[in-house]
């Protein structure tokens, strides 16, 4: 353990701002600690100071305004899953939150650490990706916001700058269209996904897709957008032969990304059918009307 | 804004005050253990897998290995110690003697503090609720049958008492 760590806990998300102005290079933030105290214990945490930004007013709330749902990154995995307000608005947000870890962990890991973390697996991104999600940045001389696909420069490598701290994340509401996550792990609970994958979709009258956003997280090194896939799908009637084909698509895209690997010949079946049990609803829907 | 090596902090345990200094990397694991000699809290894994550790923090569960002792600033935190009820063994630990839920019993203190959160906040949980809320503690010997029936149990004994 680093015994010349110290530690501050500012009264102000100001006064935290201010100090990383000064010392952000040398600081590592605190919120939930799930993820920073194992880098404690384990001593790869090469930071002087902690700064322990769990109790910031500014950092917490769920509230639905005229730019979109915003959640502040203080807010913990467990309000997430207790938050009616996101139920509504961002039921695949939710959903990541259900096999997030333990019930230990999601009731202090906080979202804005789980996206500060930059993990490959981080559950609740794919959700933030289709839900076009924006991030607002604070800084010591106002405000930087940036989509939230810009905010992972590789794997645990974050692209907030030192002197920032993620304030809260925009996000546009889902109401009305067909929102899912899905997830494959080793075991339901306390398992870190191998595959994960969020949708945000509407049919319209025709019973073609108007509207796709697809994201897919862990066995990229970041999570990414699937574009190529979203365009494949436009306009096109979901039926079985097609969500195997966009499904076929988002494997294919995948090991464009992440190259072949021992792992791949699991992987590229896995998220082929991840994608069409994830999409499958919108394919019996149609057969009912 | 002050930083510390050495911090100064505040909280209740298990219904005392106690006034500690921490070190900054120091998880409150540490704190109770080490430096309040409160050997009830067991530490597994040490990184958040097996819940050994799970203490109430402002009636939440959480894992002490995980949690920096800084934090517990200001809290109401109940470890196994702090299991109690009037002259009695509390609902969960006479359910627990009864229907055999204990072997080893190196899980058991993080189990039984897993439970008082979930039945404080949700008194009369389903069986899959159970089986949800106590998978983030691992235990190797009895298998979690005997466990979910004794939560379910204890949560029954407790509803009872408050009709009573």
């Amino acid at each position: 353990m680093n015994t010349d760590l110290e530690y501050a806990r500012p009264g102000t998300l100001e006064e935290a701002l201010d100090f990383l102005w000064n010392h952000g290079k040398e600081t590592n933030l605190l919120a939930g600690g799930t993820d920073v105290v194992i880098d404690v214990r384990s001593g790869k945490l090469r930071a002087k100071y902690l700064v322990d930004i769990s109790r910031l007013s500014d950092l917490k709330g769920i509230e639905i305004k005229e730019e979109g749902l915003v959640i502040g990154a203080g807010v913990t995995l467990s309000e997430i899953h207790d938050s009616q307000i996101i139920s509504r608005f961002a039921p695949s947000l939710r959903k990541s939150s259900f096999n997030f870890a333990s019930r230990q962990i999601r009731n202090t890991a906080t979202i804005g650490g789980n996206v500060g973390n930059a993990s490959p697996s981080a559950d609740t991104v794919p959700p933030l990706i289709v839900h076009e999600t924006t991030a607002v940045l604070g800084n010591v001389n106002g405000e930087r916001r940036v989509p939230i696909d810009y905010l992972f420069a590789g794997p645990y490598k974050s692209a907030v700058r030192p002197e920032e701290i993620i304030v809260r994340f925009i996000l546009k509401p889902a109401e009305g269209k067909f929102n899912d996550f899905q997830k494959i792990g080793r075991r339901k609970s306390l398992a870190i996904a191998r595959i994960n994958m969020a949708v945000l979709a509407e049919k319209d009258g025709e019973g073609t897709f108007s509207f796709i956003r697809l994201a897919l997280g862990s066995s990229t090194p970041t999570p990414r957008r699937m574009k190529d896939v979203e365009d494949f799908l436009m306009g096109k009637r979901p039926d079985r032969a097609l969500l195997i084909e966009g499904g076929l698509k988002m494997a294919e895209k995948m090991i464009e990304v992440s190259g072949r690997r021992p792992s791949t010949v699991y992987k590229e079946k896995a998220v082929q059918g991840l994608f069409v049990r994830m999409l499958y609803p919108m394919v019996e829907h149609e057969r009912r009307s | 804004m002050e930083t510390y090596r050495y911090i100064p902090v505040e909280f209740t345990l298990n219904g005392v005050k106690v006034e500690l200094e921490v070190e900054a990397g120091e998880t409150s694991l540490h704190a109770i253990r080490d430096q309040l000699s409160l050997k009830g809290t067991k530490e597994g894994c040490g990184i958040g897998e097996c819940g050994a550790c799970t203490i109430v923090v402002d009636g939440k569960s959480v894992n002490a290995c995980l949690m920096p002792a800084a934090q517990l600033q200001g809290c109401e935190v109940v470890t196994i110690e702090g299991l109690e009820h009037g002259e009695d063994f509390h609902p969960l630990q006479q359910a627990f003697m009864d229907r055999h839920a204990v072997q080893c019993g190196f899980c058991t203190p993080g189990i039984l503090m897993s439970s008082l959160a979930l039945l404080k906040e949700n008194p009369y949980p389903s069986h899959d609720e159970i089986v949800e809320e106590i998978s983030g503690n691992l235990c190797r010997c009895t298998g979690y049958q005997q466990i979910v029936t004794s939560i379910e149990d204890a949560a029954k004994r407790l509803s009872r008492e408050k009709e009573e």
